[in-house]
């Protein structure tokens, strides 16, 4: 019998394909989107984690162990002990380095040794091996083809670079071939490097190979490593990096399925009025001998179908997408969070199979109903005329819904798993589907409290609403589950920029700042600068402050150290929490709400920070709000640092203006007295500031994008929902029409239950939505980004779009009513056979 | 592996056709070998090697051929860097077992940049070392240490004799007297130790020899390749030989040392010297043709030189970048065995020298 | 002439100039209170004659008089509003608004034509008692029988004491004995309520319930021919 059904099935989909090709086309078009969607966002965060991965591996290439501490280094006396050890078959010292570009930018340096690295990384480092003599050469450099190809140079040419003493020009001495590495970066003889970037004694990393037989994991925990350093294995490192961005990647994931999810709804939706619009041919199938199951399968069939089409176009079209979007806005989607350079998709078969599947997925479930609709059509009364019977839609489930939504607020107070807000993802999953279930309901509040008016018109609407509140709650599903979305994602990021703002108008106190480009190691602030500073016409203060990369578990990413004077107070720090009594005998340090989360610190507690190589207790005397680093930081005063370090130097610093100096004057006098070129950024507050909330409106861009299409699937499926009864009513408003109503009547009619609905759904999304938001400032941000936010709703841009939503339903609802008054529509009060 | 940069790399490490010495010193007839002084490092020169070969016999009497070869090379001269890294010196190693019974030749090989006592040359004794590969003095015997892939060498030499090659230790090895290197070995090494094949340790002795040899430019731009050869011979004499080649094939030089049972010592002229080739052999991985047996006359006697196996070709290519034969014969007149020793052939593939 | 309620002259009808007219030259009149039966041909024009007559197609030739006033000239709204005030309608398939109360649905011509709450109550109960369908007022179509619900469709058609009433195929739908009881009710509420109009039919014994019936082929009304 499965081969009969089947052929009734692909009967029905042909003979729908012939009639009416277009509305096949939507059905597809909304799968395709949301596995597009789906597919994309997920095809650029894997392929940027595995450049990034790629990436790691290059740089640590087949080593079994990696030793790094921070990015400022440790002393090479470790480079022999390690060399050196029974264990250790070699040991690759290097020293990496981000050196300021004269006239912009800056190159990613790296020193090795090469004769060491060609024994752990034959396929990059031979290259360089091979040109070991010229590399001796204090000024020589061998570009990656991708870094002489930006940079424009080539062999035998010069890149000049600024270095603490000055501008230096570079010889390229080669090129390495395209195949041996994809990075933009330069390799230098470690030597020549620590001479030229003041890193004398310094290294960053030492790549492991160890004696065959020796397990690395187990062997790292025998190293004897200076505080600081760590010894992990390349996988160690891969996990660090996906750690960073993992929970931004989830945020996207989920986002990217809501929308699919709204796609869901629309299946649901074109798949009603295909089994609506072909009632009869059902019947007759029923009435010809066909049974029941059958009809359904036939349905199911043709929505799977129609899902595949779609999953493969959206597939596509994701990668497609993808491709743009990493070549628009890199592997991070604008987050700043990898640092991954040229990203291609890469994917696995079994993921792109998996992204059709999901839409089959999707269209088989948004067919479900439909389908068992179709086959229970009474063959008799459908084949009778007169048959006004609607799609039905679902019932109320009042006990379910409360149970789903009591679960939903349980789940928010689930603690993070694998460091993800697992938790607050099904929270948000169990509130909505709860939420859903309730539409109904809500609808019949909403319908019940709605009065008696006195124009028939009015009257015929809400009279229409009520008789069909659970068809009513269908359309309105789709526009509920993707605007309330839509307010908790706006209203997340709209009480994170208002918080952020706030707390860049409290750590940024001073008119000007300088700090070292990112990674600008070759390039140093003193006393001796601080002074110059102190003395230029127009500055009434200055400060310098010193921030580092300290690591402080092996699995983390590094935290960031900052040593500035903290006076009596916290100094300015947006502290949140203060310990009530301290232990007077430590140094002070605040920390960054990170740390509470990730290390479990606290104010009143103490934290053991690497200073100068030595592993240094700091009482924790409060907690303070940390936007730029969602690793964590640990404030100290500068006093203590230097004090404990033995170092005065310093990589950033704030001037305050003497009343009425002008800031641009003075920041500009700031960038002549140091010099230091490209290496030393020196701006403005106003700048600053600008610049901040642009990288933060950047990494945002994309979450509005994915929320703007799930709203656009909502609406599409409002409409589509409307077109589905209006075409299922078409008799109703034929007869109307002869009762006497005019044309703009019916209109009318249909504009005012559109608008009257998305009403009420924006009404509800709406108070869903915050709902949700609260999970995700709460929950969800917190646990992904360990900051908390200052909860903010937006009421003006949301009253905005909610506006705009229930003014463009009610002009859709208007225009599928065009179908509805139609002549045709008129003959259909006798469509009678 | 990129074998082409690799051999780049070394073109320039070792002692390249342009045998000029710039800002290097250079070897000059007059300034006499000194031992023990010289037994060390000499890191101002350009290259330096210390060349250890010779015969064991396991406890079962069967033969087997090694050697240990430690290369000193300071391809650039000082930049002033303060950096510890900036040594300017690279070190080499090699390492061989011809194994006759296995048909097989181990080898393996290290390099390094000096320093950081990760990988050093000492200067004044014998002493260098690469991470675990060391080739060291232990009172009046030398010690080599070469845990290699697959096989090891853990040996002591005691030294029954010294030789100073050419005048006082000035080994003249082209028509021009800068073309020359410092040169002095030690023939008659008294082998005993233990040698890992496969893991498995096998207690040995037997007899060796040490070459030293440094200088800045020993070869000049009209030589491709050289023959040598080194015979411990059975009367408790040694015999050094060798010829340096133009590219045409025509001797460009030669000379060689003899040393009677006496121990008197004897230097010979690139007369009294004469390689003929016999029997050649051909590579079945590099595809280059040895002659691998030789009739040598040199300080008066007139031998066969018949190798201990065909395959003794190493292929350095991942360390100093070079292709040659180096291996152990029998020296023989008639049928008479006179002597064993090593006899090693370079230039016979790229014309690229490493003597 | 002038006393007649719908006059038609000369009517075409044509969907498309080269097929022949579906109506060509119809010329008919009705007079007051007039119950006529038309009989045809499936597909002889009867549904294009009533949807010209209502004003919801436009001819292509000749004219529809109701009441002496021509509909050719008249915009959408007009005929709208006539359609509202003098015609009331009867389908073959009811047409009954699913949502709304017997009652509501009764009271919908009365409440597009502006009359008060308070008189539309009275008039509804009065007229589905009429129909015998008094104690329906407040039950939804859907616990209604074919014949009742077809009852309160007549019911409908007649609240606002329409002029002319249209009746298109009323009983396809019903058993034979509900469609007797329908017919007669049909007859006999429309002259009731002093209007008149056609009923168009397959039927020879729907057809006895009328005043006259006549036999409509596209072209003309003919007496109906016995048998």
């Amino acid at each position: 019998m499965v081969s009969a059904t089947l052929r009734v099935a692909f009967a029905v989909f042909a003979a729908q394909v012939r009639d009416r090709p277009l509305r096949l086309l939507v059905s597809i078009g909304a799968i395709a989107v949301g596995v597009a969607l789906a597919a994309a966002v997920h095809l650029v965060n894997e392929s940027a984690l595995a450049e990034f991965s790629r990436a790691t591996r290059e740089l640590s290439g087949s080593a079994d162990l990696v030793v790094r501490g921070t990015r400022a280094g440790f002393d090479e006396a470790l480079y022999p002990q390690l060399a050196k050890l029974d264990g250790v078959a070699v040991a690759s010292p290097v020293l990496a380095r981000e050196a300021p570009l004269v006239g912009g930018g800056s190159l990613p340096l790296e020193g090795v040794d090469p004769l060491a690295a060609a024994a752990i990384r034959p396929a990059l480092y031979g290259e360089l091996a091979g040109l070991y003599v010229a590399l001796q050469e204090p000024d020589a450099l061998v570009l990656s083809a991708r870094a002489a190809r930006e940079l424009g140079v080539r062999q035998g040419g010069t890149v000049a670079v600024q270095g603490p003493a000055g501008a230096r020009t570079l010889r390229v001495v080669a090129v390495l071939p395209e195949g041996a590495t994809g990075r933009r970066i330069g390799y230098m003889d470690v030597g020549s490097l620590q001479w030229f970037a003041a890193g004398l004694g310094q290294l960053s990393r030492i790549d492991l190979r160890l004696r065959s037989g020796v397990d690395p994991a187990r062997y790292a925990t025998t190293l004897r490593l200076p505080s600081g350093v760590d010894a992990l294995t390349p996988d160690v490192e891969e996990t660090r990096a996906s750690n960073l961005t993992r929970a931004y990647r989830v945020n996207l994931d989920m986002l990217a399925l809501v929308a699919l999810l709204t796609g869901a709804f629309l299946v649901y939706a074109t798949q009603a009025l295909a089994v609506m619009r072909r009632r009869r041919q059902l019947a007759l199938l029923r009435a010809l001998g066909v049974r029941a199951t059958e009809v359904r399968v036939a349905v199911i069939v043709e929505g799977a179908l129609t899902g595949a089409l779609g999953g493969l176009a959206g597939t596509a079209l994701g990668w497609m997408i993808a491709v743009l979007t990493l070549r628009l806005l890199g592997g991070d989607l604008g987050s700043g969070l990898l640092q991954a350079s040229t990203v291609a998709v890469t994917a696995r078969p079994v993921v792109l199979v998996a992204f059709v599947l999901l839409g089959v997925f999707v269209a088989v479930a948004g067919a479900w109903m439909p389908a068992r609709h179709a086959a229970t059509i009474a063959p008799a009364r459908a084949l009778k005329a007169g048959d006004d019977e609607a799609i039905p839609g679902p019932v109320a489930r009042l006990p379910l819904a409360g149970v789903l939504l009591a679960a939903g607020a349980g789940a928010a107070f689930l603690p993070p798993m694998h460091g993800l807000p697992l938790g607050g993802y099904a929270s948000i999953a169990l509130l909505l589907a709860g939420g859903v279930l309730l539409v109904p309901a809500f609808v019949g509040v909403a319908l019940a409290h709605a009065g008696a008016p006195r124009a028939p018109i009015a009257g015929l609407v809400l009279a229409r609403l009520r008789g069909a509140i659970a068809q009513s709650a269908v359309s309105l599903a789709a526009i509920v589950v993707s605007f309330s979305l839509m307010v908790a994602m706006a209203t997340m990021v709209h009480s994170f920029r208002d918080s952020f703002e706030r707390w860049l108008g409290e750590v940024l106190p001073a008119d000007v700042y300088l700090r070292l480009a990112p990674g600008a190691d070759t390039w140093d602030l003193g006393p001796a600068e601080g002074a110059a500073l102190a003395a230029l016409p127009g500055v009434a203060r200055v400060e310098l402050r010193r921030t580092l990369p300290v690591s402080l578990a092996r699995e983390q990413p590094p935290v960031t150290l900052i040593a500035r004077p903290l006076g009596g107070e916290a100094g300015g720090l947006p502290v949140i929490a203060r310990a009530a009594s301290l232990d007077a005998s430590l140094p002070r340090a605040y920390v960054s709400e990170a740390l509470r989360d990730l290390y479990g610190v606290v104010p009143g507690g103490s934290v053991t920070v690497p200073v100068g190589g030595k592993p240094v207790r700091f009482a924790v005397a409060g907690l303070w709000r940390d936007y730029a680093r969602s690793t964590g930081s640990i404030v100290v005063d500068l006093l203590d640092f230097e004090r404990l370090s033995g170092t005065r130097r310093y990589t950033e610093g704030s001037v305050w203006l003497a009343p009425g100096a002008d800031g641009e004057a003075v920041r500009a006098a700031v960038a002549a007295r140091l010099g230091g070129g490209e290496a030393l950024q020196v701006t403005t507050t106003g700048t600053l500031r600008a610049r901040a909330l642009e990288a933060f409106d950047r990494a945002f861009a994309i979450t509005y994008a994915i929320e703007a299409v799930a709203v656009g699937i909502g609406l599409l499926g409002v409409v589509l929902a409307f077109a589905v009864q209006a075409l299922a009513r078409r008799a109703e408003f034929g007869m109307l029409r002869h009762l006497g109503l005019r044309r703009r009547e019916v209109l009318g009619m249909l504009a005012g239950e559109g608008a009257f609905m998305a009403a009420v759904g924006v009404v509800y999304g709406l108070l869903l939505g915050l709902g949700l938001s609260v999970v995700l400032v709460h929950v969800v941000n917190r646990q992904s980004f360990h900051w908390t936010l200052d909860y903010v709703v937006p009421i003006g841009s949301l009253g905005i779009v909610a506006t705009a939503l229930v003014a463009a339903a009610a002009v859709t609802a208007g225009l599928t009513g065009r179908i509805a008054t139609s002549d045709a529509v008129v003959r259909a009060v006798r469509e009678d056979w | 592996m990129r074998i082409a940069t690799l051999l780049l790399l070394l073109a320039a490490l070792l002692p390249g056709q342009a045998a000029q010495a710039d800002g290097y010193p250079e070897v000059r007839p007059g300034t006499p070998v000194q031992l023990p002084a010289d037994a060390g490092s000499h890191p101002a020169f350009r290259t330096e090697w210390w060349y250890v070969t010779g015969w064991l016999s396991m406890p079962d009497g069967a033969p087997l051929g090694f050697q240990v070869t430690f290369f000193r090379s300071r391809p650039t001269l000082a930049t002033g860097n303060p950096s510890r890294f900036a040594t300017g010196q690279v070190l080499i190693a090699h390492a061989a077992i011809s194994d006759p019974a296995r048909a097989r030749l181990w080898h393996d090989q290290r390099i390094a940049r000096a320093g950081f006592g990760i990988a050093e040359a000492a200067v004044g004794r014998t002493d260098v070392a690469i991470r675990d590969w060391s080739l060291s003095t232990e009172g009046a015997r030398l010690h080599a240490t070469v845990p290699a892939d697959g096989f090891g060498l853990d040996l002591a030499f005691e030294p029954t004799s010294v030789v100073l090659n050419g005048r006082d230790g000035y080994s003249q090895k082209g028509p021009a007297t800068g073309s020359a290197s410092y040169y002095y070995s030690l023939p008659g090494l008294a082998v005993r130790g233990t040698v890992r094949r496969a893991g498995v340790p096998v207690a040995v002795t037997g007899r060796a020899w040490l070459d030293h040899e440094w200088s800045s430019a020993p070869l000049d731009a009209e030589s491709v390749g050289w023959d040598w050869v080194g015979l411990n011979l059975d009367d408790g004499g040694a015999l050094m030989a060798f010829r340096i080649r133009d590219p045409r094939g025509a001797v460009r030089w030669a000379g060689g040392t003899r040393r009677w049972p006496d121990g008197r010592v004897e230097a010979l002229a690139p007369a009294a010297v004469s390689f003929t080739p016999g029997r050649r052999w051909r590579s079945p991985r590099t595809a280059i043709e040895y002659p691998v047996e030789w009739r040598l006359g040199a300080g008066g006697l007139a031998l066969e030189l018949v190798p201990l196996m065909d395959d003794q070709e190493s292929d350095s290519r991942l360390s100093t970048g070079a292709v040659y034969w180096e291996g152990a014969v029998t020296a023989k007149a008639g049928a008479r065995i006179l002597g064993r020793g090593y006899l090693e052939l370079t230039g016979y593939g790229d014309p690229l020298r490493l003597r | 002439m002038a006393a007649a309620l719908l006059a038609v002259e000369g009517l075409v009808r044509r969907y498309r100039a080269d097929r022949p007219a579906v109506i060509d030259g119809l010329g008919f009149t009705l007079e007051p209170g007039e119950w006529v039966a038309v009989m045809g041909e499936s597909g002889v024009g009867k549904s294009t004659l009533l949807n010209l007559i209502a004003g919801l197609d436009s001819p292509d030739a000749g004219s529809i008089r109701l009441d002496g006033r021509e509909l050719a000239g008249l915009d959408d709204d007009a005929l709208t509003l006539l359609r509202r005030e003098s015609m009331g309608f009867v389908f073959q398939a009811f047409h009954v608004l699913p949502y709304l109360s017997v009652g509501r649905n009764v009271a919908l011509p009365l409440e597009l034509n502006g009359v008060p709450a308070a008189s539309i109550a009275t008039r509804v109960a009065t007229v589905l008692a009429d129909v015998g369908l008094g104690d329906a007022l407040d039950r939804l179509p859907r616990e209604l029988s074919g014949g009742e619900m077809q009852r309160v469709a007549i019911a409908r058609a007649l609240v606002h004491r329409p002029r002319l009433v249209l009746a298109d195929e009323p009983t396809g739908n019903l058993d034979p004995r509900s469609a007797t009881q329908v017919l007669e009710l049909l007859a006999r509420t429309v002259r009731a309520y002093g209007g008149g109009g056609l009923l168009i039919t397959h039927s020879r014994a729907a057809a006895a319930t009328a005043d006259r019936a006549v036999e409509f082929d596209g072209r003309a009304f003919r007496p109906l021919s016995p048998g």
